[in-house]
């Protein structure tokens, strides 16, 4: 007898209403995490002409993105793979792989509101205005670094498999980068530990994300920041499919 | 119904599945047919869901034929999953998604059409009919079972996977899951189930294997099973009232120390 198995078309358009319905429900979380690079951004308004537009803009943009990253991805993996829900859809015909992938795409979206609120309350509010390019690449560089935290993220539930250690372990971590990151990259720790933050998962992101919002600002050290956004991104990915378990058992 | 004619839906052949060094299951052979309700009864960690695990595609087998409908669940598995319905036991669904969202998601993802109309006829099937905006947390245990099994049904199953379902479940709950698989075995769905209720084994599965230490050590009926066993040493002695049952059997055959 013949099998039909699903379209894996109409598989991610079922999981995809489903996950942004999860995320559509979950909108207090989704407002705190817009919220945080928000309300940074309209304090930090009497630095804009010190340090710069695209410093200010893509210092919030990284910390949203470790917000996405961190706590809202690894949190929903961490509580829907310890109540079993994973395991449920993988007995049915969908490949593992389109699970992930649906959950990903919220993620985008995520960092594409992230990225779209913080340049518009950047521009109402700090009066800071970029290029038409550089929007478009700021938005390229917010997916590229997105991933990273995305990355880490995936790493962080394959290493712990409790939701609320993984809960706990992903604020601290994002408490630490925010902290060290912000003071390292206004050189308020020091030189050493400044150069730690530059090439650190916060600081390349980071520069990236400014290169690319003024690309006439683009040099060899921005390109070797992409590598390194690339590499941790790399490495992260494979540690973290490698770790990761689909039930908590 | 007579099953040994009919066809198998499932086909379990020498299954071998480890963790490491520890072998949980050891070549077990089996097959459940159209029409049948087949109960897989062991006591804890006998290797009964290291078994359904690989039956259902959540663990990979060292070795062994899986044959799902035809299907070798090995080398195809998502057709093989096209063709079984599964009721995990610990499982749950998004609990920020209400009923009717969950069904149709899982309509979505098996590929059936799920109209408005069909949603509140399967709403209706289940007597659920005002809960369809509930979210599946605010449910009953017998409520979250009836909404898990008509998903797992969603599908037309030729082969329904049923972990442990009747945990939980007060009695009116426990016979009308009963009558719901005695049902799905007179539209001929292979039914597999799993279950400590020796009650529940004699009650609706046609067919038992009993499994230990990762191999099966019986199979037959449940009448079968007490006519074989009933003059073992091990099971006159499990017995408490004098008249064997197959509880007894099963003590006998898989001792009285307590398993983790």
């Amino acid at each position: 007898m013949q099998t039909t198995i699903p379209s894996t078309s109409a598989v991610l358009s079922s999981l995809l209403r489903a996950d942004f319905t999860t995320q559509w429900r979950n909108r207090k979380s989704v407002i705190l995490v817009l919220l945080v690079p928000v309300i940074i951004l309209i304090s930090w308004k009497g630095l804009v002409d010190k340090l710069g537009g695209s410093f200010v803009l893509s210092n919030c943009i990284t910390i949203g993105l470790t917000a996405i990253g961190l706590m809202g991805y690894s949190n929903s993996i961490a509580r829907d793979r310890d109540k079993g829900v994973f395991q449920r859809l993988r007995v049915a015909p969908v490949p593992s792989w389109s699970i992930m992938a649906s959950r990903l795409i919220v993620q985008l979206v995520m960092i594409l509101l992230v990225t779209a609120a913080v340049f518009i309350v950047g521009h109402q509010v700090d009066k800071i205005t970029l290029s038409p390019a550089g929007y478009l690449f700021g938005f390229l560089a917010a997916f590229v670094g997105g991933a990273v935290y995305l990355a880490l993220g995936q790493v962080i539930v394959g290493l712990i498999k409790n939701p609320e250690t993984v809960n706990a372990v992903t604020r601290l971590v994002y408490f630490i980068f925010i902290m060290v990151g912000m003071f390292g990259e206004l050189g308020m720790l020091g030189h050493e530990l400044g150069e730690v933050v530059k090439w650190s998962p916060y600081g390349a992101v980071k520069r990236i994300l400014a290169a690319s919002m003024q690309p006439t600002t683009w040099t060899n050290d921005s390109t070797l920041s992409l590598l390194a956004t690339i590499g941790y991104t790399v490495v992260f990915t494979v540690l973290g499919i490698k770790w990761f378990k689909w039930n908590t058992k | 119904m007579d099953q040994s004619t009919s066809p198998s839906v499932l086909q379990v052949e020498n299954l071998n599945v480890s963790y490491g060094s520890f072998h949980a299951v050891t070549q077990v052979s089996f097959d459940v047919k159209a029409g049948e309700i087949f109960g897989l009864l062991g006591p804890n960690g006998a290797g009964k869901t290291s078994t359904l695990s690989a039956v259902e595609g959540l663990l990979r087998p060292q070795s062994g034929t899986i044959m799902v409908a035809g299907v070798d669940a090995r080398q195809k598995p998502l057709h093989a999953r096209a063709n079984v319905g599964v009721q995990l036991q610990s499982t749950s669904f998004q609990p920020e998604l209400s009923v009717s969202e969950i069904l149709k998601l899982y309509a979505g993802i098996h590929g059936v059409e799920m109209s408005t109309q069909r949603l509140a006829q399967i709403l209706e099937t289940i007597k659920l009919q005002d809960a369809g905006g509930k979210k599946f947390g605010q449910l009953s245990g017998g409520q979250q079972q009836r909404v898990s099994l008509v998903i797992a049904l969603i599908h037309d199953p030729r082969l329904v996977l049923l972990d442990e379902p009747t945990t939980g479940l007060d009695p009116q709950s426990r016979r009308q899951l009963w009558e719901r698989m005695e049902d799905l075995r007179d539209k001929n769905h292979g039914i597999l189930l799993t279950t400590h209720s020796m009650e529940e084994a004699e009650a609706v599965c046609d067919r038992i294997a009993i499994i230990d230490h990762g191999k099966i050590i019986a199979i037959d009926t449940p009448q079968g099973l007490i006519e074989k066993h009933r003059n073992d040493a091990e099971v006159i002695s499990a017995s408490r009232k004098g008249k064997i049952t197959l509880e007894d059997v099963f003590i006998g055959l898989t001792g009285r120390a307590i398993r983790s």
